[in-house]
């Protein structure tokens, strides 16, 4: 660990993740003696040979929910130093914490309202 | 070491990839009865390719490409139906023909192939990509698109406008004919906007010029062309048909269980039987998934339908079109159709429900009632003659239909329709039958 310092650490598992999953496909070519033929690397549906290549931009419509869920689960995150402070400050923390959950409120209503919950 | 992890893997459900052909629909599904086989939904995952019934020239090469799909080490199992002419389609040469008790000669080859003591299927195709990944520069680099050149081939998809106002791709897609999804043989021509079906245009249809017999569930009412059936054998039929449909719809709609469930009351299934599929359909309602995945998706207005003799698909638009009424048999029975409103996929669910619960109580009170023969009968999907079957003038309205849909929406709808492509084929057999006869 010290010998490589954090940079060499993650740059080692950043190779291993590359290196190792071709390492597992080269190997299960050679056990098997017979390496996978350009017909049984296409994809499957349903038998017939796809007509353009697979590469194609769509839109990520779920953007919209992975950043509320994002912005919720941080906010979740400020919850833990409360947890560990409630019992020593009290009625004041319960409080203080039931002022911002009703905000967060307000602003899980909002996304309701601008129909940011719904995939169509 | 690797002799116990063989043993082991060679003790679990075999994965199987089915491919049914004609005449083969029913005896395949009632596999999933085995449980010690698993009948997958990708080749990728399974290990052995199951090949049963006539698969039709046109589509071997779909067939080539899906046996070199199935995971290594892998076998062909081609299973006659008990016909002794049936031969494997040439593009599986290598397949092991079997004649009955296939779930046991599945369960062997595995074993002996995960105990090296069968080889692995060779593949049937070159190792040959369509063309080499080349762009237009002397290197082959440079070109249109996002790396440039065709990879392998391919082109990229066009650009086309999204539901959201963007300019992304469209992408051309052809699903079937071996899409578990899908009836046997049927494929579709897509253009799809991320989730969004731009464009559905159903594919040739391969049994058309084929002529197989009937399966087992679909005989009486090809006999009832020309010959007089006794109204319990058809209804019974009915009903085992509707059940059937039930069970892969629900397979399909991921409730599996439920699926093997309905399935093994088709196996049974009794004139008495009509209170146990009352009882079901008040399961399918408490399933709210079922009913959101399936309200309002894929309707049919009336008009739409009307006169085209769709059977259930008709009736659960509002149209009474039941050529039942027409035969005096029926008429001395009292029959009535029963019509949902709505046309979609939620109210042909009910509908084929409601029909089943019908048909058991009149296969219960027939007797000996015989049918008139007359030149239209009325079959579990609608209006069956010698020269028009209900999947053949359902087909040119699909386009309309799937257009505008989510892809699963989509898969709902065709699912609730209940195409059967293979009716084509067995009424050929069935006008062939009888010029022989005459």
């Amino acid at each position: 660990m010290t010998l490589l310092g954090p940079l060499g650490v993650a740059l080692a598992v950043f190779v291993a993740a590359i290196v190792a999953p071709l390492a597992l496909r080269g190997l299960g070519d050679i056990a098997t003696k017979a390496p996978q033929t350009a017909p049984s690397r296409t994809p499957f549906a349903g038998g017939l040979p796809p007509i353009v290549h697979a590469w194609s931009r769509y839109h990520a419509r779920y953007y919209v929910m992975a950043l509320v869920f994002l912005a919720f689960d941080m906010e979740m995150v400020f919850m833990y130093p409360w947890a560990v402070v409630f019992v020593r400050e009290g009625v004041t923390a319960f409080v203080e914490m039931g002022m911002f959950i009703t905000i967060l409120l307000l602003g899980v209503l909002y996304i309701w309202r601008e129909r940011a919950l719904e995939w169509s | 070491m690797s002799g116990l992890l063989a043993r082991l893997a060679a003790g679990a459900p075999v994965p199987v990839f089915p491919v049914a052909g004609a005449g083969a629909r029913d005896a395949v599904q009632d596999l999933r009865l085995q449980s010690e086989l698993s009948l997958l939904d990708s080749p990728r995952a399974a290990n052995v390719l199951l090949v049963a019934g006539t698969i039709p020239e046109e589509l071997w090469d779909a067939l080539a490409r899906v046996h070199d799909m199935i995971s290594r080490p892998r076998c062909t199992i081609f299973w006659t139906l008990g016909d002794p002419e049936l031969r494997p389609p040439p593009v599986l040469p290598e397949a092991l023909v079997v004649d009955a008790d296939v779930a046991g000669a599945i369960v062997t080859a595995h074993r002996e192939l995960l105990m090296g003591k069968r080889p692995s299927d060779p593949p049937v195709l070159p190792d040959e990509d369509p063309a080499q990944w080349r762009g237009v520069g002397p290197y082959g680099q440079g070109g249109t698109g996002m790396t440039g050149g065709t990879p392998y081939g391919r082109p990229m998809a066009e650009l086309g406008p999204d539901r959201d106002g963007l300019q992304l791709d469209v992408l051309p897609l052809r699903v079937g004919p071996f899409f578990p999804r899908f009836p046997a043989g049927f494929s579709l021509d897509l253009k799809l906007a991320g989730d969004v079906v731009v464009e559905a245009v159903p594919g040739p249809t391969p049994y058309a010029g084929a002529s197989v017999p009937p399966r087992p569930g679909l005989s009486p009412f090809v006999r009832a062309l020309s010959e007089p059936v006794s109204i319990v054998e058809l209804e019974m039929a009915r009903a085992r048909e509707h059940l059937r449909w039930l069970a892969d719809a629900l397979m399909a709609h991921e409730l599996r269980t439920l699926g093997v469930r309905v399935l093994r009351l088709a196996a049974n299934v009794q004139p008495g039987d009509g209170p146990a599929v009352r009882r079901l359909g008040r399961v399918l309602a408490l399933t709210q998934v079922l009913t959101w995945s399936t309200k309002g998706v894929g309707r049919f207005t009336g008009e739409k339908v009307a006169g085209l003799g769709l059977g259930p698909v008709s009736r659960a638009a509002g149209i009474a079109e039941d050529l039942r009424t027409d035969d005096p048999g029926y008429r001395g029975l009292g029959f009535e159709p029963v019509v949902q409103q709505g046309g979609d996929a939620s109210a042909r669910w009910r509908q084929r429900l409601e029909e089943t619960v019908q048909s058991l109580d009149l296969a219960g009170r027939a007797n000996g009632t015989r049918t008139e023969p007359a030149d239209r009968v009325e079959s579990p999907r609608g209006r069956l003659e010698a020269s028009s079957t209900p999947a053949a003038r359902l087909l040119p309205l699909l386009a309309d239909l799937l257009q505008g849909l989510e892809w699963g929406d989509a898969v709902t709808t065709l699912v609730s329709l209940d195409l059967d492509l293979e009716e084509e084929a067995a009424v050929g057999e069935s006008v062939t039958a009888g010029q022989v006869v005459r």
